[in-house]
């Protein structure tokens, strides 16, 4: 260990609730809402609406013949069925595999990769599976259990906190995600910790956009449940027209969604006068207001590093905006809160985590209630590298943990660029930087076993930007030290997407398959072809 | 330049904040990913922007739709097709 002191949640501990069993077995709330926003219009239920037809839902899969410990997949947009699934899925101890929509296709092998007793999609039948009684149209689904009456008692359950609900999937580098089942203790301590920190309480209408393949989405939905208050579903197509209908009180969104948000914000002021004046600074809040819903509480942020200049436009406008840390292994670590924010970091953790820091700056974390001690599907090794002896998870990630117990997130294990010379590089704050540059909209610093950085971007206007980036990659290597200078730049013919592989499916850069595919491009800035 | 496809260009050319960019250079059939460097996230922006323009119902344009756009052009005819299914759009 290196000399940081371990952290952990100074809110100190919370009891966790049987979030789980409740979501089984409890009657919800009459009075909270559920909204979708979906492919056919907006529809909107109360709680208690929503359980009766997961037990309609648990009851149709019970005569398909799922019993507890089965699996049944999902592979489907954010949709009113989904949603149902999935809580049928907890009401008769069934394990749900949530596979992201648009990457996974729909076939037989997936079925047999993952042990699935069923698949629901929204994919059309296609000529390999056309005909297969496991695979199930999602859409079909109302129908299906149109027959059966209406709120129906089902047997109890129970759940021990090791049982498993639900495998999550980890978009790993390259290959084959990683499948993950989750712990229910670790279910029930995150959302009793998150409930302990935000208070999420009656009158809050929670916005969620991101896949439901993603647990940590689904747990919003949880909550409202469990705690009693309002969600709103929506997909990523639908999330900005859905945001002015439905009067969020908290949006949860990756840092790329509240960034295009940003930049709609300040393209409406344009000729409102200068951005620095008292007015602007009304203008724009009133505008962000208007854009995100005159009742917003908070915006929730994570998955990625939100930049420092995205975090003061919001808090400009009247917005708090809480970064927090996880990932898929550890669910949530740290966070920052309304009563504890700091920003520039990822807050403290919250109850049940503990944070330190290994020899080399990466961050360990031992959970109370971990989500689990290896993974259920990965290549030989992956799970060792990964998950400690000693129940912690060494994350990859660097990390400072300062004198008040806030973590600060440094880059990758993988973000350190390795010179030529053998020195090492951080790369995120270089590229945090040249980000800031109004003609680059991504971009990623490698080494590329050079003896100088290399910067990879996109920018707005394509090749015609190249002046402009190399004037401030000039103005970013005169006040740099030797090894941090940028000697070469290329600018990508294409943004960095999903679609093209060149982003995680939350938005990061992957910064090996961009130097893939750019790598051979790389020409040396004006400043360094003497 | 028809009234959907003035709207795009004045639209889009907030959305991508490039310099230079005005109603008149902006190529109609130029490629919005590749020209244009737009985003996912952005193609979504700049949908929500003109359906609530144009009174068009966001919820009929499908995801094999957005995934055929290419080009301005495509947006405008995109949006006057959808425009024609939605009621509101009629009623109004």
């Amino acid at each position: 260990m290196s000399g940081a002191p371990d952290i952990a949640a100074e809110a100190g501990p919370v009891e966790p609730e049987p979030v789980v069993a409740c979501l089984a077995n409890g009657r919800p709330s009459l009075t909270h809402s559920i909204a979708f926003h979906q492919p056919g219009g907006r529809l909107c239920l109360s709680l208690d609406e929503l359980d009766r037809q997961a037990r309609r839902v648990a009851l149709h899969l019970t005569r398909l013949g799922v019993r507890p410990g089965d699996r049944i997949g999902i592979l489907a947009r954010n949709r009113l069925e989904w949603v149902l699934l999935d809580l049928a899925a907890l009401k008769i101890k069934a394990v749900t595999a949530g596979f992201e929509a648009g990457k996974v296709e729909t076939t037989p092998d997936l079925i047999d990769r993952y042990g699935l007793s069923l698949l629901f999609t929204d994919q059309q039948p296609g000529d390999r599976w056309r005909g297969d009684p496991r695979i199930q149209p999602i859409t079909r689904l109302l129908a299906d259990i149109e027959g059966i009456p209406d709120n129906p008692d089902l047997p109890p359950v129970t759940y021990d906190p090791d049982d498993v609900t639900t495998i999550k999937f980890t978009s790993g580098s390259t290959g084959q995600p990683k499948g993950l089942a989750a712990r229910v203790g670790s279910i029930d301590g995150s959302l009793s910790a998150v409930q302990a920190l935000f208070r999420h309480r009656p009158t809050d209408r929670l916005f969620v956009f991101l896949p439901l393949s993603l647990l940590q989405q689904r747990y919003w939905i949880y909550s409202a449940l469990a705690f009693g208050h309002n969600v709103v579903v929506t997909t990523y197509e639908m999330a900005f027209h859905a945001l002015r209908r439905e009067e969020p009180t908290v949006v949860m969104g990756v840092p790329a969604f509240f960034e295009a948000l940003r930049k709609d914000i300040e393209s409406r002021m344009t000729g409102k006068g200068s951005g620095g004046s008292a007015q602007a600074a009304r203008d724009r809040a009133a505008l962000a207001r208007t854009v995100l819903g005159s009742h917003i509480r908070y915006l929730w942020t994570g998955s990625a590093p939100a930049s420092p200049g995205l975090l003061a436009f919001f808090e400009s406008c009247g917005l708090p905006i809480f970064e927090g840390y996880g990932m898929n292994e550890t669910c949530i670590v740290t966070k920052n809160t309304p009563a504890a924010h700091r920003t520039g970091s990822v807050g403290r953790p919250v109850p049940g985590k503990r944070v330190s820091l290994d020899k080399d700056g990466v961050i360990i974390v031992h959970s109370d209630q971990p989500v689990n001690s290896a993974y259920l599907f990965a290549a030989p090794g992956e799970s060792e590298r990964l998950f400690l002896p000693d129940g912690g998870v060494r994350t990859g990630d660097l990390g400072r943990i300062d004198a008040d117990g806030y973590l600060y997130i440094l880059g990758r294990v993988d973000d350190v660029v390795v010179l030529e010379n053998g020195r090492n590089v951080l790369a995120r704050p270089l590229e945090e930087r040249l980000r800031t540059c109004p003609a680059v909209t991504d971009g990623v610093i490698v080494g590329a076993g050079c003896g100088a950085l290399q910067a990879i971007v996109c920018a707005s206007g394509g090749m015609a930007d190249r002046g402009v980036i190399e004037q401030h990659i000039a103005l970013m290597n005169r006040d740099a030290g030797r090894d941090e200078r940028i000697g070469g730049l290329v600018i990508a013919d294409e943004p960095f997407s999903i679609e093209n592989g060149l982003l995680t499916s939350q938005y990061k850069p992957r910064r090996n398959a961009i130097l893939a595919r750019y790598g051979r491009a790389i020409a040396p800035t004006k400043g360094d072809e003497s | 330049m028809t009234p959907v496809e003035a709207a795009v260009s004045h639209t889009l050319i907030r959305l991508l904040d490039v310099a230079d960019l005005r109603p008149e250079t902006l190529d109609l059939d130029g490629d919005l990913f590749e020209r244009y460097g737009l985003t996912s996230l952005n193609l979504v922006l700049l949908m929500t922007s003109l359906c609530d323009e144009t009174n068009t119902e966001l919820s009929r344009i499908t995801d094999e739709d957005l995934a055929r756009l290419r080009t301005p052009r495509d947006v405008a005819a995109l949006i006057e097709l959808a425009g024609r299914k939605t009621p509101a759009a009629t009623e109004a």
